[in-house]
């Protein structure tokens, strides 16, 4: 089967504790409880979460929709948004199944990633290792002002800026996720294409501004 | 207050002697509140090491489905635990079972309604005594939907533009011939359930003959690409003209009458002259059958308010093929996704016509309406193929929808085994006698067969 695989990277850096910290974890529920409902995503979405502080680590590997269980999201340390790109560069490697003669591949990942602040490590360097993958759509995610959306810019043409990172707009934030996964999904198993541009996505809610 | 007489008689004999009752029950109340403290502080440590052990147990209980048994089961260790239970597993429609001699337990049932449900182990730890509060550990688990109930089938508005039915079969029996069954053609076509979902039409399409004068089949099947609008008007159009032509090729006695002796002689002595030649027909046959649909699409994209081709984007595989005295010849053109191949089941063996078009990630193909696929001429006549076969169990063409959950990937096409397992799937429902026309429609109901991820529309025929 082909799947989808979803990759979040959220940044729990300790600006984060408290309130959006809480929120992001909220949002998570939100986002896997609304695509188990979904059939397209039920069946072809996999879903992995990488999150990044001093260090940038998977908590959870890519899973199936269906088994994946929420871990505990905790803030602390900085914002190491490089090693962050270099392990989603190595798990995409290793996780998504590329198509051989052998073995039907996966359709590209999509990519979100949320942070509130600037990359405290060198993000060159994963950054390079990042362009060398192949991705089907990469959003990139400021919640709040201290995030840079240049620097986000370098990552993703598709920048969105959060204006607070209060519970409500996050959460605002992981609906419009959840709705551009179901999105996802549905264009590959329905028109076996994937989306590669905002304006395939649905239109994000107040909240949640396109930075042009 | 007054001190019981026999703690009285037991106080009395020792150093409380002088003692009024008032101070020795002050002495009492100072002397086990102390103790208490000492004593409750003692097993509250005892408890949260315990805990703190339960907690760090690696144990964990998957998410289950509804309508799908569930089973889980762990242990806990019995030098830290007497006695422990589930609580709040019953809102799941799961029973918990705990074996007392292994201090394993068992949690399973049938959930009935999709939610995240949390539930509770709780346990009296080692030295647990009456009174003591049991001590707990929280899990969350999901149900999920069943995926099936999840898919709507909404019917396809019958006013939109290019309007194709839902479903569609077809059977084209051929009468026997001096005592003799002949082949006949069976073929069905069905909306996948995540266009159905949407209420949008179905994108595949078929056109099967058989005729009658010449003796030639010609078959073809075609999945219009569900990214592009109008993808079921060209497939359609491809099936369409693309049959036609080859109708119109066969309808010209003279030129059926030296292709058919070029097939005799090259069958007889198979010098490359004669392949050569036989090559150049099946250019003017299917290759130009190829053309005329990617023209016809053309012509209509130009009069549909000249929009671009490629929002007509579809597959094509066509086949012709005929039974001479010596064998079968057929001849094929296949651009696209998808299958087609000949089967047989007594000799084990198998032919593809062609080549699937894959690409690097999932969901990349080729397409008859890119000009590339006829300005590139290598890779058009890599397209072409023709040979001489012997008989057959089946000559079988299909779209994507039914090969990807079949075989998953295009090196199992190569693999008799799997075509086995897919004609033993189909015959399972699909009664395929001859001259059995009924089997049009229990094709199409095999066709509506449950794969995870695999809902795009699904088109099959079957010459056998």
């Amino acid at each position: 089967m082909r799947r989808l695989p979803v990759y979040l990277l959220l940044d729990t850096s300790g600006s984060m504790f408290g309130e959006p910290i809480q929120a992001v974890n909220n949002g998570v529920d939100v986002l896997v409880s609304t695509l188990r409902s979904d059939p397209y995503a039920l069946e072809t979405a996999y879903l992995s979460i990488i999150t990044f502080n001093s260090s940038a680590q998977q908590v959870t590997p890519l899973t199936e929709l269906s088994a994946f269980q929420k871990p505990t999201i905790d803030a602390s340390g900085c914002t190491a948004m490089g090693e962050a790109l270099s392990l989603l560069a190595q798990k995409v490697d290793t996780e998504v199944t590329k198509t051989t003669a052998e073995v039907k591949g996966d359709w590209k990942p999509l990519v979100f990633i949320m942070t509130d602040g600037e990359p405290t490590d060198d993000l060159n360097r994963g950054l390079a290792e990042f362009k060398k993958r192949k991705f089907g759509m990469v959003v990139a995610c400021a919640a709040g002002q201290g995030a840079n959306t240049d620097t986000l810019k370098k990552i993703t043409e598709c920048v969105v800026q959060l204006d607070t990172a209060d519970s409500a707009t996050i959460k605002a934030f992981f609906k419009w996720v959840s709705a551009s996964v179901s999105t996802g999904s549905q264009k590959v198993e329905d028109a076996g294409v994937e989306v590669t541009g905002l304006s395939e996505l649905p239109p994000p809610p107040p909240e949640v501004n396109i930075v042009v | 207050m007054e001190l019981n007489k026999e703690i009285k008689d037991l106080l009395s004999n020792n150093i409380l002697i002088n003692c009024s009752d008032e101070e020795v029950i002050d002495f009492l109340t100072w002397r086990i509140k102390k103790d208490w403290q000492e004593y409750d502080k003692e097993r509250m440590d005892k408890a949260v090491v315990i805990k703190n052990k339960i907690d760090a147990l690696p144990i964990s209980f998957p998410n289950g489905t509804v309508g799908k048994e569930y089973h889980a089961s762990f242990s806990l260790p019995d030098d830290l635990v007497e006695d422990y239970w589930l609580e709040d597993v019953e809102a799941i429609g799961l029973k918990d079972e705990v074996n007392p001699t292994d201090n394993s337990c068992n949690l399973s049932g049938v959930p009935t309604e999709a939610g995240s449900y949390t539930f509770r182990l709780c346990y009296k730890y080692k030295g647990w005594v009456r009174g003591m509060a049991n001590l707990e550990r929280k899990f969350t688990i999901a149900i999920n939907p069943d995926p099936k109930t999840l898919w709507k089938n909404i019917p396809t508005p019958t006013d939109i533009e290019y309007y194709q039915p839902d479903s569609e079969c077809g059977y084209v029996k051929v009468e026997s011939k001096n005592g003799q069954p002949q082949k006949d053609i069976v073929v069905a076509s069905q909306r996948g359930r995540s266009h159905a979902h949407e209420g949008n039409p179905r994108d595949d399409h078929y056109r099967v003959e058989y005729l009658e004068q010449s003796g030639w089949y010609i078959m073809a099947v075609a999945d219009g690409a569900g990214s592009a609008k109008y993808s079921r008007k060209g497939s359609s159009l491809a099936c369409d003209a693309a049959v036609d032509h080859c109708k119109q090729f066969f309808a010209d006695e003279k030129k059926v009458k030296d292709f058919e002796e070029y097939i005799t002689v090259y069958n007889a002595e198979g010098n490359d002259e004669y392949k050569k030649l036989l090559g150049d027909y099946i250019y003017q046959l299917v290759g130009n059958a190829a053309f005329k649909g990617y023209k016809a699409i053309e012509t209509e994209a130009k009069s549909h308010e000249n929009v671009p081709m490629k929002l007509y984007s579809t597959t094509l595989l066509l086949s012709v093929c005929k039974k001479f005295d010596f064998g079968w010849f057929v001849g094929s053109f296949w651009v696209g996704d998808g299958a087609m191949c000949i089967y047989d089941k007594e000799r084990q063996y198998i032919k593809l016509l062609g080549t699937p078009d894959g690409g690097e990630f999932a969901g990349q193909t080729r397409f008859l309406t890119m000009p590339e696929i006829f300005t590139d001429q290598a890779s058009f006549y890599g397209r072409l193929r023709f040979s001489i076969e012997q008989d057959f169990t089946a000559l079988m063409l299909m779209t994507d929808g039914v090969s990807d959950p079949m075989f998953e990937t295009d090196a199992n096409l190569n693999k008799v085994e799997m075509w086995d397992a897919l004609y033993e799937n189909i015959s399972k429902e699909v009664e395929l006698s001859d001259d059995n026309a009924e089997s049009q429609y229990q094709l199409l109901k095999w066709l509506d067969f449950w794969s995870q991820g695999n809902h795009d529309d699904r088109t099959i025929a079957i010459l056998y």
